[in-house]
């Protein structure tokens, strides 16, 4: 007989895990194969919750007492016929436990998970990473996931394959926080420019800097959010930095577009007055936005970003923080039920394109759902020649995706 | 429906190989070879980067189109013969652009501004017109992709000469008086080859502008004027 939640013969060899469509409302969303595509990317089967180890007692080594029961080495091994196990229960994973899995399996070892990277296409150079130099400490990666009672948000900051290989850090970063009172999710994704020695110190604090700006805003309980001001705070940060606790002045300006430029992208998701998640946000250089449609796959620009669409030849040119241009390039759009927010730098951008290719149909599949955190993270890591510059993406699908009720 | 394979940068090299060459003939080879053996071991910058190589003289050779440097073990080998005809080398590149950048957007790729790196060691061939099709290729209203040309001159070449065809003033490098010359040449190929890779490793870095690296021994050619 088969398993009521079996493998999905459209997934046959796909490795597709089935927190995926645990939920049974995926399905719905499961955009056609192109029948004349190639195989699309495999999903990894994701590290996913499994239930507490058995607990298997050592032998007591003292004699058992008269008219003891004889010892029974299954008391331990699992629950009792009958009882749900926790991975059973309704939400005893975050993010739908394994169901597929036959009862007896109760005992067995935990697997270990696949870890082989996500592949798309023709995948890039297989290496292993050499440490980056220098200091401060800056990790390879930055995963970061909840769920406010609104929204649902994965983040994730890994550092390049090109950066891996030649051993420098991550220039990438990326700052996510609550504003308590009001529940508003703000968030800041920056790119250091590589040309700028300490990008990655600009970057992390541009991201910082304009997040910090924004829960004061919020704090004070602003009629309207002044973007202007979140920018030039983060702009202000570099140039602080640069001066170095001396008075600011526009030498240190130079300086510090010499030594952190960074691009920026900033913004909040709030409930408006129906309870609606709408998003608002503001971008310096060439980091950007999408609204992803779940149901047909369908990537929405939110921010202009380099691409080569109607041009000969691809143009990068950039000005970044901390320049402040004017206006400033600013964005505001409900979150619908079917959609998934995209703030992202280049590096997923770039491979992405206008989300038509095999890039955008993996992560199409891949987000139709909050993954686990670190899925979202394995995911943004995927290989494919040529695009190995850092990736920084954040995602923020309406909470109701998740079957766990609210706490 | 598209897909998007990457971004690549189109290197050309545009070697002289006219007769006044045949002295140096194994230090470009050499130079040559070298490139590619350090290609080979920065998999991820040659990922970015497809070369041509081209010889002029009276003529232009075609030795590799677009080559993907991962995959190419076995440099070309440059020979010498007649005279100097820039004309010739420049109408090359002006007619090949346009289909080189089209075969790699439909292979799914986008394309950064292509780089030029001419090598030559003497006065292009008197009489000819090489200044039509050298505008004609720089022109961006008449080729889109016109390439960034860096010119480095050697041996008997004229600083105003490799200003005239170095499409900026930074771009335009004269080996330095009494300089050796298969130095010169060696360290023009080590020069372009960091270009290559730092310019892989910047468009891997989302900042795509061509890097050059000045060969050592040389100067710019605008300090010679």
């Amino acid at each position: 007989m088969p398993e009521p939640y079996g493998p999905d013969p459209r997934d046959e060899g796909l490795g597709i895990s089935d927190w995926e469509r645990s939920d049974g409302w995926r399905a719905d969303f499961d955009p056609p194969a192109p029948a004349d595509s190639p195989a699309p990317p495999a999903l990894p089967a994701w590290p996913r919750p499994r239930p507490r180890p058995q607990y298997d007692p050592p032998e007591d080594p003292r004699p058992a007492p008269p008219g003891a029961p004889p010892s029974d080495p299954q008391r331990f091994a699992g629950p009792r016929a009958g009882e749900p196990r926790a991975d059973d229960l309704p939400g005893g994973g975050p993010h739908g436990g394994p169901h597929d899995r036959p009862h007896n399996a109760a005992r067995a070892e935990p697997a270990v998970p696949d870890w082989s990277v996500v592949e798309v296409g023709t995948p890039g150079h297989v290496f292993e990473a050499r440490p980056p130099a220098g200091s401060p400490y800056r990790p390879d990666t930055v995963v970061d996931g909840w769920s406010t009672d609104l929204v649902t948000m994965r983040l994730a900051c890994v550092r390049g394959y090109g950066h891996r290989y030649s051993g420098t850090p991550r220039e990438d970063d990326c700052a996510v926080a609550v504003h308590e009172a009001t529940g508003s999710v703000v968030f800041a994704v920056a790119d250091g420019v590589s040309a700028a020695p300490q990008s990655a110190t600009g970057a992390a604090l541009a991201s910082r800097g304009a997040v910090t700006d924004l829960l004061r805003q919020l704090d004070a309980d602003v009629p309207a959010l002044d973007w202007t001001h979140v920018v030039r705070t983060a702009a202000w940060s570099l140039v602080a930095r640069a001066a170095g606790g001396r008075e600011p002045e526009s030498a240190y300006a130079e300086e510090a577009e010499r030594l952190y430029a960074t691009t920026l992208v900033a913004g909040v998701v709030r409930a408006d007055r129906y309870g609606v998640p709408e998003v608002h946000l503001v971008q310096v250089g060439d980091s950007g936005a999408w609204l992803l449609d779940r149901g047909d796959g369908r990537y929405r620009r939110l921010l202009a970003t380099k691409d080569s669409h109607g041009r000969e030849v691809l143009s990068s040119g950039v000005t970044p923080l901390p320049r402040v241009p004017s206006p400033l390039a600013q964005q505001s759009v409900a979150l619908g039920p079917s959609s998934v927010l995209l703030v992202g730098t280049d590096g997923f951008g770039d491979a992405l394109g206008d989300g038509e290719g095999a890039v955008g149909r993996l992560f199409h599949r891949g987000l139709s759902a909050p993954p686990p955190v670190l899925g979202f993270a394995h995911l943004l890591d995927f290989s494919r020649e040529t695009f190995d510059d850092d990736r920084t993406l954040l995602a923020v699908w309406p909470r109701h995706l998740l079957p766990e009720p609210r706490r | 429906m598209s897909d998007n394979r990457g971004s690549l940068l189109p290197v050309y090299v545009l070697a002289d190989e006219s007769g006044s060459m045949t002295p140096h003939l194994g230090e470009l080879n050499k130079g040559l070879q070298s490139l590619y053996e350090t290609m080979l071991t920065e998999p991820m910058a040659a990922a970015k980067v497809r070369l041509t190589v081209l010889g002029f003289a009276d003529d232009v050779a075609t030795y590799t189109e677009l080559a993907d440097l991962r995959s190419e073990y076995k440099p070309p080998e440059l020979s010498t013969r007649g005279s100097t005809s820039y004309a010739a080398a420049f109408t090359a590149v002006l007619n090949r652009l346009p289909h080189d950048i089209g075969r790699l957007k439909a292979e799914g790729y986008r394309v950064h501004r292509p780089a030029v790196f001419l090598l030559s060691d003497g006065m292009p061939n008197a009489g000819q017109d090489w200044r039509t099709p050298h505008r004609q290729l720089c022109d961006r209203a008449t080729t889109p992709a016109a390439p960034n040309i860096v010119a480095c001159g050697i041996g008997g070449a004229s600083p105003e000469v490799m200003l005239e065809v170095a499409s900026t003033a930074e771009f335009a490098l004269v080996s330095k008086p009494a300089a050796d010359l298969g130095k010169a040449i060696s360290s023009f190929f080590v020069a372009l080859t960091k270009s290559m890779v730092e310019s892989g490793r910047s468009l891997a870095a989302g900042n795509a502008e061509l890097i050059v690296t000045k060969p050592e021994g040389f100067s710019m050619a605008i300090d010679e004027v």
